[in-house]
């Protein structure tokens, strides 16, 4: 790999952090099996760019509307759970599928470029050293920026309570924990990050796309197994930079398995092979299977 | 103080299998009273306690704490006034949280922190200092997760955990049947000096009989969704299981056939 891929796949990696945050936050934090992810993440790219291209708004607040507009997604994906006790994996997938058609209409097609637009990247132009270096480095003080923001939230009254409110909701309600409020709050901040992410994934990519969104979800869930897995994870701090890391691992290993070329992948064998590397993950940690005790044996642990 | 008037509860209306759970039930326990709970199995003794929560909503009566209409109030919000400890040590505590954060989270059962940090420097030694009660050397294992406890630990630690802020109203649920015999009567020891210290009003239910006259200072009996008996005083002080029994016996007029409330 050359360094400009190295880089390339650094600030991709560190994009998917963003989502790994969101998928850490839903499935690991809240014990909700989020689907919205799929929706959320192009509705930001969409928002972005609509409103960058055709309302000619500072990219800046283009990006942090595309946030908003995840919240939004996330918090009726959890209300229809809480409100009307639909299945929260249905939910989430009535959700997606909304967003399809939502983000055509935003978009009024099936995507939007970014060519020759301001982005929040544009202020490295007629800069010496060049963007795909300063890229990276914007990317990671954002990542690291919501990093210890989540952190921080996570350690006041209120995120405490949403994580009581995941791991033992009878407790929580004893306690005076709103659970419902905390999964409309935790789900439309999870998909806030995801939205956030494809608000910045549009911008890097030059475009938002209305299919950008498939395999989202596997992705943030693939970073935050990989992540959990490597690295300690025992308090927040320690989780949430395992999921960032991991989103990092999974970026690399996708990026290693397609330039391999005895392996012989296409770069359209992208999900087989992430479905692949969570299953092995997933089998990796349940040592009860052989495949499992097989897979500790020659792993690292 | 906690008021119930003409609860009523039914469980699966309008469906064959409809089952009276309580029939219009009437109890006051005036404030600082310890009151203990006994009755077979489906007696109703775990549903009152539930209405009380406000886990089960009562399909008629009224439900009051301290005076305050509660009836219509969800569980949560309930909180700030009643702590309850529960049968399973793992319901009472959050595993995956450390001993001091679900302390924390205990605390803003009638403090609630919101977006300041849920633990500081003045939580951290009132937590200690409540632990030391334990005398385990809980106080030097703050940031230990409380899945790492054992059950007779966490048991204790919810017990504390019920018992900080300003709640009045203290609901135990059978809390020490589910550990072993000795540190059954830690927890138990532990629960007397507390509710006495705290001045609270407490509802035990329990299955043992001679715990139930043992512990507190008023006995009542639920059967068939009715309170059946509700001795206090000079009359409880001087009864025995055997009295209790034939009690039972004689205001039922039939045998007792759960084994449960004989043995333990």
């Amino acid at each position: 790999m050359s360094l400009y891929e190295i880089l390339g796949t650094v600030q991709i990696g560190l994009v998917f952090g963003l989502v790994s945050l969101g998928a850490y936050i839903s499935f690991r934090i809240l014990d909700f099996p989020d689907l919205t992810v799929e929706g959320s993440f192009p509705l930001g790219a969409a928002v972005l760019a609509t409103l960058i291209v055709n309302w000619g708004w500072n990219p800046w607040a283009a990006t942090v509307a595309a946030g908003v507009a995840g919240f939004a997604a996330g918090f009726v994906t959890a209300w229809l759970n809480v409100r009307f006790n639909i299945l929260h994996i249905l939910s989430g997938i009535l959700l997606a599928i909304a967003l399809y058609s939502v983000n055509l209409r935003i978009m009024g097609g099936p995507n939007k470029p970014l060519l020759g637009t301001p982005t929040i990247f544009s202020m490295f132009d007629g800069w010496h050293t060049p963007a795909y270096m300063l890229t990276p480095i914007l990317i990671l003080l954002l990542v690291a920026v919501v990093k210890f923001a989540l952190d921080l939230f996570l350690s006041t009254g209120i995120g405490l309570s949403m994580r009581a409110a995941g791991a033992n909701p009878a407790m929580a309600v004893a306690n005076g924990v709103n659970v419902g409020h905390m999964k409309l709050l935790g789900i439309g901040l999870a998909n806030a990050l995801t939205a956030f992410a494809g608000g910045l994934f549009a911008q890097i990519f030059g475009a938002a796309d209305a299919y950008m969104g498939i395999g989202v979800i596997i992705i943030g869930l693939a970073s935050v197994i990989v992540g959990m897995s490597i690295l300690p994870s025992r308090t927040v701090v320690q989780a949430t930079f395992a999921c960032v890391v991991g989103a990092m691992l999974y970026r690399f290993a996708v990026a290693f398995a397609l330039d391999a070329d005895w392996l012989g992948f296409k770069a359209s064998d992208v999900q087989l092979i992430t479905a692949v590397l969570v299953a092995l993950t997933l089998v990796g940690q349940s040592s009860r299977s052989t495949m499992g005790r097989l897979l500790k044996r020659i792993g690292p642990r | 103080m906690i008021e119930l008037s003409d609860i009523v509860v039914t469980f699966n209306r309008g469906t064959p299998l409809e089952t009276p759970a309580l029939r219009g039930i009437n109890l006051t326990v005036p404030s600082g009273q310890f009151i203990t709970v006994i009755g077979s199995n489906g007696a109703g003794k775990s549903t009152a306690l539930n209405v009380i929560a406000g886990i089960i909503a009562p399909l008629a009566g009224r439900v009051g704490i301290d005076g305050i209409d509660v009836t219509g109030w969800p569980t949560n919000r309930r909180a700030r006034l009643i702590s309850r400890v529960f049968q399973d040590p793992k319901m009472g505590t959050c595993e995956d949280l450390t001993i001091v954060e679900n302390f924390a989270l205990a605390h803003g059962r009638t403090e609630p922190r919101r977006f300041r940090f849920a633990i500081d420097r003045t939580m951290r030694e009132q937590t200690a200092e409540r632990l030391r009660l334990l005398k385990l050397g809980l106080e030097n294992r703050l940031d230990d997760k409380v899945g790492l406890l054992s059950g007779g630990q966490r048991q204790a630690v919810s017990l504390l955990m019920a018992t900080t802020g300003n709640t009045r109203v203290l609901l135990l649920d059978e809390h020490t049947a589910a550990l072993d015999p000795k540190t059954g009567a830690f927890v138990m020891e532990l629960t007397q000096q507390i509710v006495a210290d705290l001045k609270l009003t407490a509802v035990m239910v329990t299955h043992s009989m001679a715990q139930a006259l043992q512990v507190g200072e008023r006995t009542i009996m639920f059967h068939r969704g009715e309170i059946v008996f509700d001795v206090a005083g000079a009359e409880r002080r001087a009864m025995s299981v055997v009295d209790l029994l034939a009690l039972f016996k004689r205001d039922q007029g039939e045998e007792l056939s759960d084994d449960a409330l004989l043995l333990g």
